[in-house]
């Protein structure tokens, strides 16, 4: 290659890498998930949802025919990397709205910078308090925990609760938030909190906590911390001989099938809240369920469901608001009425999810959840 | 200026600052390296820079031309406190020391709730910038330029190379090792208050080993010949995840394959001169 077409080349990379193509009939939304290291299972799981939305709604397109092109940047779970992906959805791929990201840690890096340049943010998997209050262009259609945590307590009230221990790993911003949400709970349903007692998410022994717990014979125990330490925390539980009749309650954490898979029989009767079930038995539920399975070979869960309906809401925004253009699918998707797996769905003035109708409280029966009655 | 020169500036915005503020760990970790002191403290010290700043921002709202020098203040004082007694301690039994202060200071953001717990600290005002954080990083490379090039720098790399023999020839040692931990924890507790102040969210387990290990790495990729190394394979460091974006899933791997290749084949770090020294 001579200099001159050496040249040429260059110049014809830098100017495809600084002017986008412009999209004549495509509209560019992002996403930023955690898809490499420890957390990736979360990242690829809403990558599965949002892809397989995006496969039905370009079956027709949006705004009468366009296609919707979703481009996906990994965060590795860094808050760094997470807002460099951000950047560079913004000012390179000149998208119009931006799902994600993952953790609500990398949330509160990414909203401040989503939020200056207006570019709507709809998180998918983000449940901490505080989220939407980063700005007006921050979204979230996880219900938080807030929502999800005072069901669960309500059917362990009408199950004869009265007395409660607390246990949560309080070194993790999810554990810690969940915990905060339980204390809340039990303290509005006028439900007596025994003790509080806290561990770190990578202990495996909970004997001093437990037996601490055991004396004080409480009716239930509310344990906010991801699947493995609750999953370690049921075991010795009962193990340590926290009689059946005491109820567990578990958090958005608990929501995981591994915790039958760990825990086995000693799981059996523990509550969790869920904002959505793979059993739920409307057509809708059914039909998404059977896609998923026939596109990945394996069963979605939580995140992958969460996902699918925020993409179709997404579609449905960018239809109603009529152009893609972001000040408009921000002003839009306080209106949106939607009807998806996770049930009917709404935003609050405040962004966040109206309803909580649609959780779920579902018990373990010989290692699999099923729904509570 | 054209719009998409406003936007490519703004996109890699961050990726910017994130060089100048690696560039700075780079050196904190290189001064410690250049009296022979293995400590995986910078991490530490970052932390408490970004904590303490973040704080005095939020909660005293204090302009940031105080908060920045301030930010030093309680990594130099950490420093002072471990550095007396572990300073002893040499070769693995620092480094394991300095593991241990990381640690106990993460389990401490982690249990007081004044600082955000495991929440961290969020909604930090931006108050960095490519001025504040470059300027900086070249006062730490022009200073570090001229000591290498005087009698202390020859008396640290005497130390580096033979202590005993370095303290044979009237070397002050332990002094010297305490000003180059001082400096060290000086330069990342700077670099923690500008990575705050342009990243609005700080957490616990930022500051951990992992990171500590990270930044131990931008000196072994870059080499410690000239103050010049660490700062450059701290940018390499920083810059390989994000121009590997393309690959997708497979962007971890590539960027441990191009690392492994790097310190097998260049051993001594990707700039191995040293400085050129008058002679005495």
């Amino acid at each position: 290659m001579n200099r001159s077409h050496f040249l040429a080349g260059a110049a014809a990379i830098i100017a495809a890498a600084a002017f986008p193509t412009l999209a004549a009939a495509q509209v560019q939304i992002g996403a930023i998930e955690i898809l490499s290291g420890p957390a990736a299972a979360y990242g690829i799981a809403i990558k599965a949802g949002l892809d397989l939305a995006l496969d039905e709604i370009n079956q027709k397109g949006v705004l009468g025919g366009q296609k919707i092109v979703l481009t996906v940047e990994d965060s590795a779970g860094n808050k760094d990397q997470a807002i460099n992906a951000a950047r560079k959805l913004i000012g390179r791929d000149k998208v119009v709205l931006v799902i994600g990201p993952t953790l609500s840690n990398e949330m509160f890096a990414v909203g401040p910078v989503t939020n200056e340049r207006k570019i709507p943010t709809v998180g998918t998997s983000t449940t901490a308090a505080g989220i939407t209050e980063i700005g007006p262009y921050i979204w979230r259609t996880s219900l938080p925990e807030a929502d999800v945590v005072p069901v669960t307590f309500k059917k362990a009230q009408s199950r004869g609760v009265k007395t409660i221990a607390l246990m949560y790993a309080n070194d993790d911003a999810f554990s810690k938030s969940g915990f905060d949400v339980m204390k809340a709970a039990a303290e509005k349903l006028g439900l007596k909190i025994l003790t509080i007692e806290t561990f770190g998410s990578k202990d495996t022994d909970f004997s001093a906590q437990i037996t601490k717990i055991k004396g004080l014979k409480p009716d239930a125990i509310g344990i906010s911390a991801l699947v493995e330490p609750v999953s370690g925390v049921v075991l010795q539980a009962r193990s340590l001989g926290i009689p059946k009749e005491t109820l567990l309650l578990g958090g958005n954490g608990s929501n995981s099938p591994k915790l039958g898979e760990i825990a086995g029989a000693a799981a059996d009767g523990m509550l969790v809240g869920s904002p959505w079930f793979i059993a739920k038995p409307d057509a809708m539920n059914t039909g998404f369920v059977t896609a998923f399975t026939a596109k990945y070979n394996k069963a979605p869960d939580q995140f992958a469901a969460q996902a699918y309906d925020t993409m179709k809401i997404v579609a449905q925004t960018i239809d109603r608001a009529g152009a893609a253009d972001s000040e408009k699918i921000n002003a839009v998707l306080g209106k949106i009425d939607f009807n998806g797996v996770m049930g009917p769905f709404k935003f609050t003035a405040g962004r966040d999810p109206a309803s909580s109708d649609g959780v779920v409280v579902l018990e373990m029966r010989g290692g699999k959840f099923g729904i509570a009655q | 200026m054209p719009i998409w020169l406003d936007d490519f500036l703004w996109t890699y915005q961050n990726v910017v600052y994130a060089l100048g503020v690696n560039g700075l760990l780079g050196l904190s970790m290189y001064v410690v390296l250049s009296v022979g002191q293995l400590s995986l403290g910078q991490a530490a010290f970052m932390g408490l820079g970004a904590y303490s700043s973040a704080l005095l921002t939020l909660k005293l709202h204090l302009p940031f031309a105080i908060v920045l020098p301030a930010s030093t203040i309680a990594p130099v004082l950490f420093a002072l406190a471990i550095g007396t007694p572990t300073l002893r301690l040499s070769g693995v039994y620092l480094a394991i020391a300095t593991i241990g202060l990381g640690e106990v200071l993460r389990a401490a953001y982690l249990n007081i709730d004044y600082v955000g717990g495991a929440l961290g600290i969020s909604g930090i005002p931006e108050r960095a910038g490519v001025v504040s954080i470059y300027s900086l990083l070249i006062l730490a490379l022009l200073g570090f330029w001229l000591i290498g090039r005087s009698a202390i720098g020859r008396a640290m790399e005497a130390i580096r190379e033979d202590e005993v023999a370095a303290a044979t020839m009237g070397v002050n040692v332990a002094r010297y090792r305490l000003g180059a931990l001082l400096t060290s924890a000086v330069l990342a507790g700077l670099a923690g208050a500008l990575s705050a102040h342009v990243s609005s969210f700080i957490g616990p387990n930022e500051y951990g080993f992992e990171p500590a290990v990270t930044i131990l790495s931008y000196a072994l990729l870059g080499g410690i010949g000239s103050p010049f190394a660490p700062v450059i394979g701290a940018w390499i460091l920083t810059l390989l995840p994000e121009m590997l974006r393309g690959f997708a899933d497979l962007r971890l791997v590539f960027n441990g394959v191009i690392i492994v290749l790097a310190v097998l084949y260049l051993p001594n770090g990707i700039l191995p001169w040293t400085m050129r020294r008058r002679a005495a």
